[in-house]
């Protein structure tokens, strides 16, 4: 219980990720899904981000030298940069087709898009 | 249907304030891109502003100006075209380093300029664009539901 | 020189899929696309050959070494994958030269070559590169691109299995990120050999979290991959597709995740972590019931294309029965599987494909006599029926032979049923369409002959495919005792 309490950005982002995974896969609202997706990435990149914070260090910008002590992790800060952008292009791309899907089939239920059965 | 009746009712204050701002978003983007080798900024972000320029504009002038001229087919040749020179250059780099040739590499010249850094100020020109048009086509794509 | 070769493959894929845009002109695409698909080829062949030569190395990507930089790692098991990859989507290229436009309009056309040559790059990257972010980024733009080769036909059924699919990928692509954090904060390596050497080193304290991690992996490549339970975007995604995207789909998108599992398993955790986990036997368990479920459902389904769908997920349940079983010689029978599924797959898709194009028909029921009037197209569809179903000469015989040799080598004999069951399984659902498309009195009644065939050189490609099918059944054995050399290469 103890760890849980002292490692707080890794029990914040275990729960944040249960709730995105849980939203994602019980919502039939496609927008709801697209929701829980991104609230799983972003668990994601908190966990990692936190993992590369040093309690007391600076951001890794170099003004006057400095040893390497006294800067952050920035290998985990500059991956969630990629991992930041590559999500932001699905959510867009699957905002897109939910656009389409609802165009086609007037609802983003999709429990009652399934009913409607394709062909 | 609702977003052209909005544009029509375009109020001054607002085309007299995107006047004024938007040339500076443009030259703060510029600086942005071209200063990310030396301070934290880059190709990303200054595209993402860049983009927002592009948005800011099309909203407040609406269709019938400069934007106009930005159609999906010219943007994009612009973006493959950019993918392209990343691309190539990218490539030539990693392949160099890759196979320890010792051959023309791009003059670093002196930390702390504005020419130096190599190829990241290339690259970060190419990603400027690549994101401020991907930026505008999302904008486009959601508000106007085609692109 | 060979040792860059793969790194030149990614590069020319990735260049041309973005040169294609600049030129409208649909025979300006193909020639770019298809050309970038051959060099590529021909460096995967290069690359192969120098292999097997001097064995697998490591290559460096741009200027820093490996802790730091990334790294590709090369050996006969990648090159085998490139030269497979690059050998089957440079058949259904070609295949879509004919085919293509039937499905969609004449804008959309350059903007499915660009995405075929993005998806197989990427796919390539996820098999060549040693570092597991990197990897990361690969899967996302497959994911990407594999969803607008469904969604590029617009058609109402495409776009909902394309977001089923979209949504069920990124939700395999969260777990492997998370995966990707806890093996980082273990051991603060991303290159593949370095996280095997920390995690050795720390293993048995930190068991559990090493469970948690590999467990996140099974599941978010498994639904990527549609290991048994988590297959379902698959039938709709494959069935709605146009033929050609479905053949890649099938044959080469499930494939790369699964040689990242298999790498993940053997490079990253190693044999000697993972045999204490009791991951390898869930993996083994969803594969058997994947195998006999998969094809219990294909005989369930009406439409063609669906039918061939879910015997997608027999077959993949075969790869994983062969990783779960843990030997060397079960994952010899995987690498096989691969080979022969992706073979087999695409040739069964493009001319089922090709059926429903020219007769338009969707239903097995309404198929009756079609060998009459399809005879060449009907024959490619038996041979590879046929080699699903293990008959001998044809690949899947092998296969199944390998996974029998692999079964009776790991002493669990009883396991040896659930392949001959299978296989049963399978000739219970090709059988009906073969028999029914060229004998009975009736159905062959009123069908003029080759009415509606397509002209042999529009078949070519498919029957490159089915000749390697046949070249695989007949010599097996080499290709085998390759990928058996290639095997210490991956720990």
């Amino acid at each position: 219980m103890g760890h849980l309490i002292t490692n707080y950005y890794e029990t914040g982002a275990i729960i944040l990720f249960g709730v995105g995974f849980v939203t994602l896969l019980a919502h039939g609202n496609l927008i709801k899904k697209i929701i829980g997706m991104n609230i799983m990435d972003t668990a994601v990149f908190l966990f990692f981000i936190a993992k590369g914070y040093i309690s007391g260090s600076e951001a890794p910008i170099i003004r006057s030298v400095k040893s390497a002590t006294g800067y952050i992790n920035p290998v985990p800060t500059a991956l969630m940069l990629t991992g930041i952008v590559v999500a932001v292009s699905i959510t867009a791309f699957a905002l897109a087709l939910t656009i389409r899907v609802y165009e086609k089939y007037g609802t983003v239920d999709l429990n009652e898009i399934i009913k409607m059965g394709g062909e | 249907m609702n977003n052209i009746q909005r544009e029509a009712e375009r109020s001054d204050i607002l085309t007299e304030v995107g006047k004024l701002i938007i040339p500076f978003i443009q030259v703060f983007a510029v600086y942005v891109i071209f200063n990310g080798h030396l301070s934290p900024g880059g190709g990303f972000a200054g595209g993402t502003i860049l983009g927002a320029s592009m948005i800011l504009h099309r909203l407040i002038f609406g269709w019938d100006n400069l934007i106009s001229r930005l159609t999906y087919e010219r943007v994009m040749k612009w973006m493959c075209a950019s993918l392209l020179i990343y691309g190539a250059l990218k490539g030539y780099s990693f392949l160099t380093g890759g196979m320890h040739w010792e051959v023309w590499d791009i003059p670093l010249g002196t930390p702390g300029k504005l020419l130096s850094g190599g190829f990241i100020l290339p690259l970060n020109i190419a990603v400027g664009i690549i994101v401020s048009i991907t930026v505008y086509v999302f904008f486009k794509l959601f508000y106007e539901g085609t692109i | 020189m060979y040792n860059s070769y793969p790194l030149i493959i990614i590069l020319v894929l990735f260049i041309s899929a973005f040169a294609i845009p600049l030129f409208k002109s649909i025979k300006m695409a193909r020639i770019i696309g298809i050309s970038a698909a051959g060099i590529s080829l021909v460096l995967s062949i290069l690359t192969l050959i120098g292999v097997k030569a001097n064995g697998a190395y490591y290559f460096r990507v741009g200027h820093f070494d490996a802790p730091w930089g990334i790294e590709f790692h090369i050996g006969i098991i990648e090159g085998l994958m490139g030269v497979l990859f690059m050998t089957v989507s440079m058949a259904v290229l070609w295949f879509s030269i004919y085919s293509i436009d039937h499905d969609l309009s004449k804008k959309k056309v350059p903007l499915f070559y660009t995405l075929v040559n993005l998806l197989v790059g990427s796919l390539l990257g996820i098999v060549f590169s040693d570092d597991l972010f990197n990897c990361f980024v690969f899967i996302e733009i497959s994911s990407i691109a594999s969803c607008g080769i469904v969604v590029v036909k617009d058609k109402k059924e495409n776009i909902k299995a394309a977001l089923k699919y979209l949504i069920l990928s990124s939700l395999g692509s969260g777990l492997v990120l998370m995966g990707i954090a806890l093996v980082y904060s273990l051991t603060g390596h991303l290159n593949m050999a370095h996280i095997h050497e920390a995690l050795v080193s720390i293993y048995p304290e930190h068991s559990r979290n090493m469970l948690i991690a590999i467990g996140l992996f099974t599941v978010g490549l498994g639904v990527k991959s549609a290991m048994f339970p988590l297959h379902t975007w698959l039938p709709d995604a494959h069935t709605y597709a146009p033929a050609s995207s479905s053949a890649l789909l099938s044959a080469l998108v499930l494939k790369a995740y699964v040689i990242l599992y298999i790498k993940i398993i053997h490079r990253v955790f190693g044999m000697s972590i993972v045999g204490d986990l009791p991951v390898l036997n869930i993996v083994l368990l969803l594969g058997a019931v994947g195998m006999i479920a998969g094809s219990v459902l294909a005989i369930l389904q009406k439409n063609l294309k669906r039918m061939v769908a879910y015997s997608s997920v027999a077959q993949m349940g075969y790869v994983f029965f062969g990783i779960g079983l843990g030997t060397t010689m079960g994952l010899a029978a995987a690498i096989f599987q691969i080979f022969n599924h992706a073979f087999t797959k695409s040739a069964l898709f493009l001319s089922a494909g090709s059926i429903l194009e020219k007769t338009g028909k969707k239903n097995i029921s309404d198929l009756k006599g079609i060998g009459k009037e399809m005879p060449f197209t009907m024959a490619i569809f038996t041979i590879g029926g046929m080699s699903l179903v293990g008959i001998p000469l044809l690949s899947g015989f092998n296969s199944k032979w390998n996974f029998a040799v692999a079964v009776i080598e790991a002493h669990r004999v009883e396991l040896l049923a659930v392949v001959l069951i299978s296989s049963l399984l399978n000739a219970l659902y090709y059988f009906p369409v073969i028999i029914n498309g060229y004998f009975g009195e009736e159905s062959l009644e009123g069908k003029v002959y080759r009415n509606t065939e397509r002209p042999l050189k529009e078949l070519l490609p498919i029957i490159v495919l089915v000749l390697g099918v046949i070249y695989f059944g007949v010599s097996g054995g080499g290709l085998l005792s390759l990928i058996e050399a290639g095997i210490p290469a991956l720990n």
